[in-house]
């Protein structure tokens, strides 16, 4: 290299420097990596933060992972004791990890109708019974007609399956209370707990994980189980509820995928630099700057963001593909100059590839989208670190000259460069018929379905145990804030009050709300007053029924004395309030208390509308469809993420027309003309743009721009076309793989990539120079 | 052979008398059909020191129902099936625990000790003629209610102690006891008990 003994000695500085960086990333990273790597399998990941309403977010977190441990299976069998019992045994047997000494993967499993009875709520809720009444009971004290309740009572004292408590409950108005708070569908049949659903008996066995969902042991004991009881029974089917089943799904698939679409791509990248330069020693050097690349992004990303999501892994897989452009540039200059190589002639245009490719990244790491800013930050890491590797390290290796190179990039110079030239004229002209096609016939999806990768039937099965259990995900809630608990509960008996009101003409409507089980200081008042009310005529009447001794009465009205009011925080300790903790958001940053009260049983806009004016007639009230409003969040995204690549492209069109002056269309075509092309193609074929796509344009746009710029810089040069060749091809294999991934983000994503790199490929011949372009000279350094 | 008579005689007695087990006697009192007669039962209630009497009569169908006669103090009827328990006047109820403690009840009838021995420790003494289970609660949960329940019997069960873990004790006693044919009783309108 003919360069100054200074420029020489600064160079070797920083290529020692670079080393001790990777080094203390490796340690870092072997730090990091000690308890294995810690992996993150979580859908939701995904989902788009809500910065507007946080408190929205964390309502609408909680509703969907309030039961992230449990999960819910409904059995079919023609003998369904055996097989349930079976099925059951199973479970209880199953361990995590060694079949023989693993821990257990269950907690507890409920498949019985003494398995709820093991829970007993009654302890907890003993001290506030006198101020908690049904309806029914609340009706029959105030109509002063209280034979039913002394019959009721009677009947408790005598019949053997009785359990009386005279003194503290003669009339047994906590049991009413909580039978009516279990009214589910469920059912004892036959030492079972069953649903029944057009004549139809099915079982339920409930389980409740040891450890958490994403636990891929868990996930495994419980798949093998599973599919050893379907194998052995063959007559029985399986209906399945929960994470832990979306969550194995999703983990296998992004697993498979990593192994397909990530070894895929570098299988077919080591073919292709094999078959082009035929000496192992330049694919180490090729795959060099890709390890420095991992190793720099892997401990920095793990240090910002704790946990790698699989997603990331899959997506940093497709990193390849780009890390590897710039030494494939460096190497084919190489090729072409032989011994007269100098990296300074490639500098510029390797740092305007590095600017826009990382311009391309970093407008993706802007989205609120957790799982894809962590992509971005990844992946423009690994391309940062991969650049340094191949600036610093790269020129000072020695390698053997590649006569069988050069000569492939003759070749390819020679079939695949056009007669004509694109015109200015010519492009502007189909730009705007594209563009006008683009704008009359593109369609835009914001669907939900983009983020769900559980495969459709398992979604079908999930549908379908939450409908035979007649609950519901939390889809649709009343987010409730009031000053106080008690303002709270009084604002959340308001709306149920009128949505009692309004069941009455639509049966299906339901809801479920704190204030259902924790009535407002004022009712829980008047029923203490109704109690003492029944424990006057009502009691002695019994007491004389039954034949019980006189003082019954006066202990038993004595216990009204300092009976406590039942709290939010109490009823959430006890064992029914348990299931009711999803609702409870608490104290929010601004002092108020919140909770949710969601909705169930009932679709359609027209409900929708009424729900909202519902809230709107209340302060502190709001409605969300979170389905709806994570659509509209996606859609708002999809045009801010496209606002911000237009930024992009406005911002670097001045650069370019200051370097290249009347060239920089050239640089500028194949990356926008893709971008178009794969806009015409979508609105063409149907295919509706979404978020993902949107963000497979913006790599197009970056890998584009890459290739106009050497493209330009190097205009009549056989050795950059054959980079650019290569670098186009190996993206399209790691970004194009993408497209049979069975996540429809990454589908998506992938099947932007694969067209827009292709258009780049084809339009780069078309518009490259005739002559050696008029750069304005960057000053290179000395 | 015959010299050793009384020597096998000897030794086949409490062979017998030993092997008589849990499953023996799930097998007698499976194949009684059903059965009908009387029972009295008496409650003991720990936290007024009181006791309360009933009498009535019961009537038994095996794996189907038992319904439940009160004659005295007040009168009043019972249906307990293995799913639930009812009054005949109010069909619809749906406590849960009164439905666990009637279906406990009706297990314990018919000597299901698959079904008990999922809860219980079960414990047999005595012979054919003169038996004895008793049952201790295997879980914390079922411990906090219940102490134990005993079992004494001959042909049938003749008595039912059951001791809560509030002190309380419900004893019941069976008497008159006849068997009767499951087809006859199917005849029957339910609910209906046999005046034998």
């Amino acid at each position: 290299m003919s360069t100054t003994p200074e420029y020489d000695k600064r160079a070797r500085q920083l290529a020692t420097l670079w080393l001790l960086v990777l080094l203390a990333c490796a340690i870092a990273l072997a730090w990091q990596l000690r308890d294995g790597l810690p992996t993150d399998t979580r859908l939701t990941a995904m989902l788009p933060e809500d910065r507007q309403s946080p408190l929205v977010e964390q309502a609408a977190n909680q509703l969907s992972t309030g039961f992230e441990a449990r999960f819910v299976l409904v059995l079919s069998s023609p003998v369904l004791k055996e097989a349930a019992t079976d099925l059951a045994r199973r479970l209880e047997n199953a361990r995590r990890g060694d079949p023989d000494d693993g821990r257990p993967l269950l907690d507890q499993l409920d498949w019985r109708p003494q398995d709820l009875a093991d829970d007993d709520p009654r302890e907890s809720l003993d001290r506030y019974r006198y101020r908690l009444l049904t309806p029914a009971i609340r009706e029959q004290i105030d109509s002063g007609d209280t034979r039913q309740l002394v019959t009721t009572a009677m009947r408790d004292l005598f019949s053997p399956a009785g359990t009386p408590r005279p003194i503290t409950d003669p009339f047994g108005l906590l049991d009413t209370w909580l039978n009516e708070r279990k009214g589910n569908r469920m059912t004892p049949h036959d030492g079972l707990l069953t649903v029944t659903e057009d004549g139809r008996r099915h079982a339920l066995l409930m389980g409740r994980l040891a450890s958490h969902p994403y636990d891929l042991e868990a996930q495994r004991a419980l798949t093998d189980t599973l599919q050893a009881f379907k194998d052995e029974r063959p007559d029985a089917s399986l209906m399945r509820s929960g994470l832990i089943f979306h969550a194995a799904a999703g983990a296998e698939q992004a697993k498979r995928e990593i192994t397909t679409i990530g070894l895929g791509a570098l299988f077919g990248l080591v073919t292709i630099l094999l078959v082009v330069f035929r000496s192992p020693r330049v694919l180490l050097h090729m795959l060099l700057p890709l390890g420095g690349g991992l190793l720099f992004a892997l401990p920095l990303t793990l240090l910002i963001f704790d946990r790698l999501h699989l997603l990331t892994l899959a997506f940093g897989a497709s990193l390849i593909g780009i890390a590897i452009d710039y030494a494939l540039h460096l190497q084919c200059d190489r090729v072409a100059h032989g011994a007269r190589f100098q990296l300074k002639r490639l500098l510029p245009g390797l740092v305007l590839g590095l600017v826009s490719s990382l311009l391309a990244y970093l407008a993706q790491a802007l989205t609120p989208m957790p799982g894809l800013r962590q992509m971005a930050v990844f992946a423009a890491l690994g391309l940062l670190g991969a650049w340094l590797t191949v600036v610093l390290w790269l020129p000072r290796f020695a390698l053997p000259g590649q006569p069988h190179a050069a000569r492939l990039a003759e070749w390819l110079w020679h079939w695949t460069t056009p007669r004509r030239r694109l015109s200015p004229r010519v492009l502007i002209l189909g730009g705007g018929l594209l563009v006008t096609l683009v704008a009359t016939t593109l369609t835009v999806n914001d669907s939900l379905q983009l983020l769900n990768p559980s495969p459709p039937a398992l979604l079908e099965e999930e549908q379908d145990v939450q409908r035979l259990l007649g609950s519901d995900t939390g889809n649709r809630f009343f987010l409730v804030k009031a000053s106080s608990d008690n303002a709270l509960l009084t604002r959340l008996d308001e709306i149920g009050d009128t949505l009692d009101a309004w069941r009455d003409s639509n049966d299906a409507l339901n809801y479920d709300s704190l204030a259902n089980n924790v009535p407002p200081r004022s009712q829980q008042r008047a029923d203490l007053q109704r109690v003492r009310q029944l424990y006057g005529t009502p009691l002695e009447t019994l007491v004389a029924q039954a034949g019980l001794p006189e003082d019954t009465i006066e202990r038993a009205r004595a216990s009204l004395q300092d009976a406590p009011f039942l709290s939010i925080h109490e009823w959430l300790a006890s064992p029914l309030g348990d299931l009711q903790q999803r609702l409870w958001l608490g104290k929010t940053s601004a002092g108020d208390m919140a909770a949710t009260l969601v909705i169930t049983g009932t679709n359609g806009s027209n409900m929708d509308q009424r729900l909202a004016t519902l809230a709107d007639r209340h302060p502190g009230v709001t409605y969300v469809n979170r389905a709806k409003h994570l659509s509209g969040l996606l859609g708002t995204w999809r045009q801010h993420i496209a606002g911000w690549v237009a930024l992009a492209v406005a911002g670097l069109v001045p650069i370019m027309i200051w370097r290249y002056r009347r060239d920089a269309w050239r640089v500028l075509t194949p990356p926008l003309g893709a971008v178009l092309g794969v806009l015409s193609l979508f609105a063409v074929s149907g295919i509706p743009l979404n978020v993902f796509s949107q963000l497979g344009l913006l790599l197009v746009l970056g890998i584009g721009l890459d290739a106009g710029i050497f493209t330009v810089e190097h205009a009549r040069r056989s050795s950059t076309w054959l980079a650019i060749s290569l670098s186009t091809l190996s993206s399209m294999l790691a970004f194009g793989l993408l497209s049979f991934s069975a996540t429809p983000a990454l589908h998506y994503m992938g099947l932007a990539c694969l067209t827009g790199l292709a258009i780049v490929w084809l339009l780069v011949p078309w518009s490259r120079p005739t002559a050696t372009v008029a750069i304005r000279e960057i000053s290179h350094a000395e | 052979m015959c010299r050793h008579w009384p020597l096998c005689i000897a030794l086949l007695f409490p062979v017998q008398a030993l092997a008589f087990d849990l499953d023996d006697l799930q097998d007698r009192l499976h194949d009684i059909p059903g059965l009908a007669g009387q029972f009295e039962q008496q409650r003991y209630l720990a936290d007024l020191d009181t006791r309360l009497d009933s009498q009535g009569r019961f009537r038994y169908v095996r794996d189907e129902r038992i319904v439940w006669s009160i004659e005295s103090p007040v009168e009043d009827r019972l249906e307990f099936t293995p799913d639930s328990v009812s009054n005949l006047a109010d069909q619809d109820n749906n406590d849960t625990r009164e439905n666990q403690v009637a279906s406990l009840f009706l297990q314990l009838l018919e000597g299901d000790w698959q079904a008990l021995d999922a809860h219980f420790d079960l414990d047999l003494n005595g012979n054919a003629n003169q038996w004895r289970v008793t049952l201790t609660p295997d879980s914390d949960a079922l411990r906090g209610r219940i102490v134990s329940i005993e079992l004494k019997g001959a042909e049938f069960l003749e008595r039912l102690e059951l001791h809560a873990a509030n002190e309380d004790v419900l004893q019941v006693d069976f008497s008159h006891q006849h068997v009767i044919e499951t087809s006859h009783a199917d005849g029957d309108e339910a609910g209906h008990v046999d005046d034998a």
